[in-house]
């Protein structure tokens, strides 16, 4: 017996995705050839997906961008978020006076963005190191520690935080 | 008590001999944290809510290694904490952020090309379409979606970490897209 298209609609979600059996499958892709309107709902579940796809890949994009791809820490503190904070502030002036100390009789060679994650890296990784610090007063958790600290020193090379966590090391 | 609270409930109470398997524990989440960071970003928060979320599956890691009979069972534990842990986050942050614009922007540049005009003004109407939809959508269905389509999980795994049975996944799955779907062709986008 022929389906109707309420009953082809119901279907052509687990037929996009190979779901069906090859009897049902056959029956779908019959109806799709001769329902018009089926087969738009149909195209515009492909396509959805299709763009849903493009949207997340953006967002996984945009993470990756911005280096923020690994993360570890170690124990809550309420505190830890606001010392954190706190402490990129502080990280942030240092960076600022350094930068307009050596850069006060000549024309400034960063620009404001690349200040601004300089920033932001040397923030998160005090934050990291932070919790490998944490981390430490773990017995059983010292080759963890140890490669925190060494994904610091890869990973912001350029930071106070990365410095410090060069000396943990050595 | 909700799912997330029950979720979480029980790691207070973490004994301290079952520290030596935090080591291991911690072990498959730095392995495991390419697969945590797509979820996050599929499920649509943005650069800083991904350290944020990641920061505290490892500390619920941390503080209590679940009691997980295989690594298997330790990668859903932490699937489903990085998930619970999304839906925290969206009902304090906007999620899917970015516009239609500025995706096609960095695609442009990705791809090293410019898209061309015509093109470009039916994709971002249809992105908008589909990024203002995900926003919307009901944070149930959009997991089931997230790990399905941007994860590559089959049903039977997807219930496994959400702890619902394959049917139900199933019927989460068929409901988000069609809502996707409809949403595309009643605005009168043609596919």
């Amino acid at each position: 017996m022929e389906k109707s298209c309420e009953q082809i609609e119901k279907l052509l979600v687990d037929y996009a995705d190979g779901e069906l059996s090859s009897g049902e499958s056959s029956k779908v892709a019959e109806h799709l050839a001769k329902c018009e309107r089926c087969r738009k709902t149909f195209q515009a579940l492909e396509r959805s997906m299709e763009l849903a796809g493009v949207i997340w890949e953006d967002g996984l994009r945009e993470i990756e961008d911005l280096g923020v791809t690994k993360v570890a820490a170690v124990r809550r503190f309420k505190w830890g978020r606001y010392a954190a904070i706190a402490a990129s502030i502080l990280i942030a002036a240092g960076i600022f006076r350094a930068w307009h100390s050596t850069t006060s009789h000549e024309e400034p060679t960063l620009t404001f963005a690349e200040v601004e994650q300089r920033i932001e890296q040397s923030g998160r990784a005090a934050r990291l190191l932070a919790a490998a610090e944490l981390l430490a007063e773990c017995p059983d958790a010292q080759s963890i520690v140890e490669k925190q600290y060494r994904y610091i020193v890869e990973t912001y090379p350029q930071t106070p935080a990365a410095a410090k966590a060069k000396s943990r090391i050595q | 008590m909700n799912e997330t609270d029950s979720d979480f409930a029980g790691e207070t109470d973490h004994a301290a001999g079952e520290r030596s398997s935090q080591s291991g524990f911690f072990e498959i989440f730095i392995a495991e944290r390419d697969r945590l960071r797509r979820i996050v970003a599929g499920m649509g928060l943005g650069p800083a809510d991904v350290e944020d979320v990641l920061q505290d599956v490892s500390i619920r890691v941390m503080r209590r290694s679940p009691k997980c009979q295989s690594p298997e069972d330790a990668v859903r534990w932490l699937v489903r904490v990085t998930i619970n842990l999304c839906l925290m986050e969206h009902r304090r942050r906007k999620r899917f952020g970015r516009n239609a614009s500025a995706i096609l922007k960095r695609r442009s540049e990705t791809l090293g090309r410019p898209e061309r005009a015509q093109e470009n003004i039916i994709r971002a109407e249809e992105l908008e379409i589909v990024r203002e939809s995900l926003q919307e959508l009901d944070d149930s269905l959009l997991a089931a979606l997230v790990l399905r389509y941007f994860c590559d999980l089959n049903s039977t795994e997807i219930g496994r970490v959400l702890r619902l049975s394959a049917s139900t996944v199933r019927s989460r799955l068929r409901e988000g897209r069609m809502i996707l779907a409809r949403r595309l062709t009643e605005r009168g986008v043609e596919p």
